[in-house]
């Protein structure tokens, strides 16, 4: 399945989304990816991923309740959906793939 | 978290991030950037720049709404349709369509190019860029003793040309004047370079402050100092190539009438649109150190003066003054008054005499204007013509769409789009005919056009306007008329044309022929006018009379003789005169006294001056009215003889001619007995009557010209052999010849270019007009399609059935004649009026131009009419 190809950051996204299951809205998203991976991270950046990986189906989103908090504005938490799941689950298989394939010899000596 | 001195985000980014972020977005994106300022204010002091910056990050084609907003949608998809419809439309009619595609084109074009022409006459002397603080001054020289109202004189009475101590006095007295810049009428000068010798006509000289006033293009030279010096001379790149090729003019010398060399210290291009013009500049102290007394004489005239005022005065302020000016500096009661006149008049309003240069009109411009309204009137009225005519057809096309639910609004819209697709495809073929159409409209007008100025945003904007303008101004009345039609009425299929329908086409074609009619009539009445003109006896003859100019070479006045008895041996020279200048050249005025009828005391007026020999008036076959003509046997006739023109003789109160003979005169330093009184004749131009003219005998350094009268069939051999002669007389002088007659002509030039160029746009129009009026032919014959068919089954004859279709024309045509004759009587009787020797406006004229008008409708309906005529009755019968 060739045609289903994730970019870094959208694959990076979609593992946090489901890092955080339940609870995982924009500014969640950023946090964690931030603790985790030690990079920055923009809104902009972000959201443009969330929209696209939404548009394509690997994510479905809902609106949370509203809270006195963050300008009593509410968050739109993201879920992976079953073709997110697989298409996760496929990119992984392809990375493992990969590595099985490198002769051991060059992993060591890059290291 | 919400302490009370909370600090809020910025406000504009916060305004900006909803302005531009998605609906569907907004609401949970602004609350992530709200939390994370919120975590941003406890550890970081620069959150609100963070924020904005964050703000600017989301402002990226995933998160920006659509520029259709989602709720435009369904009018954005209307408005495809609309154009779809169009288009359809348009491939569908295709015999409407391209009549009303040409007639617009046709239309915009000449709009187009007249605009152009207009905007160059407009335009004259803006390339100076001290053009709202130039003026110049005009002079009034009246009958000594007599002391009018100055501030009463007509400008007319002014004249531009005047005399060189004006320039350094106004200077000296008037604080308000900047710089001022004088130069002196065009002369032919004798340019010599190597073995290259060339008569070049005006040249002029000039102030060295020049290029302080006018902003000509200097392209070598250093414009502050190129006139300074004595014997310098400026040249146009047109005379630096022809003497120098590609070297280096600059600093090069050119012997100027074989005497003395000048140095070429400039090259400078004058802008077409100046209102004076040259081919070379000589340095005015060269004029100065020659004739150094005419710098200080104020009746000398020979001089145009401009100015420029300093900043922060006024033209007033100086004019105010005028009076204790010509006190403090005048130096006697010589009737002499000066106004100003600002250079922005100086091409199209300017009355006063003795211009630098062609001026043009104001009244050309507008008549120009108005006929290219007329054509794009008359093309839009095509458009609603045709396409009310088409309304039947597209009644049902209305009504079904009103039926399933269409609003009038669309309706309309749908017919305002076609309408402006159908002009848009017709400007883009207009661009065509502008592009070939310029070219000629500059032959035509003997003008550069610049269209360069065309190019501009502005304008791209302008023509779009002008494209929705024309279309949306077409399309009105077929969209609000078609747009009201009762579903019910039209399918049920009691649907005929409206009468009012009828009565307003019908007045449009009234309208359309009565500007053609006009336009014709105009047409016709310039070009008869300008026969007129051509073939006016003026009270001499010049048919067959060459010129031989030779610019007061004093080695050719020396041998004047001599070459006048070598040319008169040539076996097909009639006569030979020598003289100043002939018919339609320039001369001057001169202050002439003559002895008063009654008192016996000397009375001085300015009448013309020609400076001629004893053989001038018989070889120009003028009439000798009282008196005699200078003559050998009196020898004395060079130093004491004058003869004046009937005219003349009137102003110096002899109403009968033979009365003033033997009366006394002076003039420029001669005194004597008047000797001869000559027939009026036209040595100016028709547009004025004849002025008073006396005639001198030339001496030998005031004559310029040879008159030669030919007899002979074969000029060009003639000349060359007459050339022969003169080279084995005056070799240094080139054979500088003109016929008189084509010269006298030369004057009515800008007249005949303004008949051209009228009767050309007028042709277009009536084109245009025939294309609708084709169209509505075709129209009204295939409506009454199955009525031929029954009159022909019945009997009808071929001219009957081609006159009952005329009919309905015929009568529409009367009316617009009876419209359009008074019109145009008026405007053109307005016209004519600007000539002295008009020809009166007759009823041929119109005869003629109604005639031409009818036969052309005529033949442009008969393509169709016959065709109808002739068609077999089955055709139109059977399709029940």
């Amino acid at each position: 399945m060739g045609k289903h190809q994730l970019g870094e950051f959208e694959e990076v996204v979609m593992l946090t989304v489901a890092i955080l299951t339940d609870e995982a809205y924009g500014f969640a998203i950023i946090e964690e990816m931030e603790k985790r991976l030690n990079r920055k991270v923009s809104i902009g950046a972000l959201q443009t991923v969330l929209r696209r990986l939404e548009k394509k189906g690997y994510l479905s989103s809902e609106m949370g309740e509203a809270t006195a908090v963050r300008g009593g504005k509410r968050k739109r938490f993201f879920h992976l959906t079953s073709a997110g799941k697989n298409v996760l689950q496929e990119t992984k298989e392809q990375r493992l793939g990969l590595w099985n394939a490198v002769p051991e010899f060059v992993v060591k000596f890059s290291y | 978290m919400n302490k009370p001195n909370q600090i809020s985000p910025p406000r504009w980014s916060l305004k900006f991030f909803r302005w531009f972020c998605h609906p569907d977005y907004a609401e949970d994106i602004e609350g992530d950037l709200f939390e994370r300022f919120e975590k941003r204010t406890i550890e970081n002091r620069a959150a609100k720049w963070l924020f904005t910056l964050d703000v600017l990050k989301l402002f990226r084609p995933g998160i920006i709404k659509p520029i259709t907003g989602s709720q435009k949608l369904n009018n954005y998809d209307m408005f495809k349709n609309y154009f779809k419809i169009g288009l359809r439309n348009i491939r569908r009619h295709k015999t409407f369509s391209s009549l009303n595609i040409a007639g617009l084109s046709v239309g915009i074009a000449s709009c187009i190019l007249i605009l152009i022409y207009v905007n160059n006459e407009l335009s004259y002397d803006t390339y100076n860029s001290n053009y709202e603080t130039t003026y110049r001054v005009i002079h009034y020289y009246g009958q000594q003793g007599e002391a009018p109202d100055y501030t009463s004189l007509p400008t007319n009475e002014y004249q531009v040309w005047g005399n060189a101590p004006v320039a350094p006095a106004m200077q000296q007295f008037f604080p308000e004047i900047d710089k001022v810049f004088r130069f002196t009428s065009d002369a032919s000068w004798l340019f010599s370079y190597n073995s290259i010798t060339y008569s070049e006509s005006d040249v002029l000289f000039a102030d060295s402050t020049a290029f302080d006033i006018f902003d000509w293009k200097v392209i070598a030279g250093n414009p502050k100092t190129a006139l300074e010096r004595p014997n310098t001379v400026v040249l146009t790149p047109r005379l630096a190539e022809k003497y120098f090729g590609s070297e280096n003019p600059m600093g090069k010398s050119i012997i100027m009438d074989n005497q003395d060399p000048f140095e070429v210290t400039g090259v400078v291009e004058v802008p077409t649109n100046s209102h004076f013009s040259f081919n070379g500049l000589i340095s005015m102290s060269t004029f100065r150190n020659s004739r150094p007394q005419i710098f200080d004489s104020w009746g000398y005239v020979d001089f145009y003066t401009y100015f420029t005022l300093k900043p922060g005065t006024s033209i007033e302020q100086v004019q105010e003054k005028v009076p204790e000016f010509l006190e403090a500096n005048f130096p006697n009661d010589f009737n002499y008054h000066i106004k100003f006149e600002p250079l922005s008049d100086a091409y199209l309003h300017s009355e006063a005499g003795r211009q630098p240069g062609p001026v043009g009109s104001m009244g050309s411009i507008y008549i120009f204007t108005s006929v290219a309204l007329f054509i794009l009137l008359i093309a839009c009225i095509n458009f609603m013509n045709l396409s009310t005519a088409q309304s039947v057809e597209r009644a049902k096309e209305v009504a079904i769409r009103k039926t399933i639910g269409s609003h009038r609004e669309a309706l309309i819209y749908q017919f305002l789009v076609e309408a402006i697709l159908v002009t848009f495809i017709a400007s883009i073929l207009a661009a065509v005919f502008v592009i070939f159409g310029h070219s000629l409209l500059e032959t035509i007008s003997g003008k550069t056009l610049p269209i360069d100025w065309l190019f501009t945003p502005q304008n791209a904007l302008l023509a779009l306007g002008g494209i929705l303008f024309i279309g949306i101004a077409a399309g009105s009345y077929p969209a609000f008329a078609l747009s009201t039609f009762k579903p019910v009425t039209v399918l049920k299929g009691s649907f005929k044309t409206s009468s009012k329908g009828i009565w307003l086409r019908k007045s449009l074609v009234i309208l359309q022929f009565s500007l053609s009619i006009i336009l014709l009539a105009g047409a016709a009445v310039v070009s008869s006018q300008l026969d007129y003109l051509q073939k006016y006896d003026l009270g001499f003859d010049s048919e067959q009379m060459l010129a031989v100019d030779f610019g007061y070479d004093d080695l050719v006045q020396q041998k004047r003789e001599f070459i006048k008895q070598e040319f008169l041996k040539h076996k097909d020279v009639e006569i030979v005169s020598v003289s100043r200048a002939v018919p339609g050249d320039f001369f001057p005025n001169a202050g002439t006294g003559v002895a008063d009828p009654v008192s016996g005391e000397i009375v001085y007026k300015g009448p013309a001056i020609y400076e001629v020999d004893e053989d001038f008036i018989p070889a120009y076959k003028m009439n000798m009215v009282a008196g005699r003509n200078f003559s050998d046997d009196f020898p004395l006739d060079s130093a004491n003889a004058l003869i004046l023109n009937e005219s003349a003789a009137r102003l110096f109160g002899y109403p009968n001619p033979a009365d003033i003979i033997g009366k006394s005169f002076r003039q420029w330093g001669r005194e004597g007995k008047v000797v001869g009184v000559v027939e009026d004749f036209n040595y100016v131009s028709l547009h004025e009557d004849v002025e008073p003219l006396s005639l001198r005998f030339g001496t030998r350094f005031n004559v310029s010209t040879i008159s030669v009268k030919l007899k002979s069939d074969d000029f060009s051999k003639t000349i060359a052999e007459l050339e022969n002669i003169w080279q084995g007389i005056v070799p240094h002088r080139p054979f500088d010849t003109r016929f008189v007659d084509q010269n006298f002509n030369a004057q009515y030039e800008s007249d005949e270019r303004f008949g051209m160029i009228f009767t050309t746009f007028s042709g277009l129009a009536i084109f245009v007009a025939c294309l609708g009026l084709f169209g509505l032919t075709i129209y009204s014959t295939s409506q009454r399609n199955k009525e031929i068919g029954v009159r022909k089954v019945m009997g009808a004859s071929i001219t009957q059935i081609i006159a009952l279709l005329s009919r309905d024309f015929l009568t529409l045509f009367i009316i617009a004649l009876a419209i359009s004759v008074p019109l145009s009587w008026y405007v053109m009787n307005s016209w004519l009026d600007g000539f002295a020797y008009r020809i009166s406006l007759g009823v041929e004229v119109y005869a003629v131009s109604a005639l031409i008008t009818l036969l052309v409708a005529f033949i442009t309906m008969s393509f169709k009419t016959v065709n109808a005529a002739l068609s077999n009755p089955i055709e139109s019968l059977r399709d029940e």
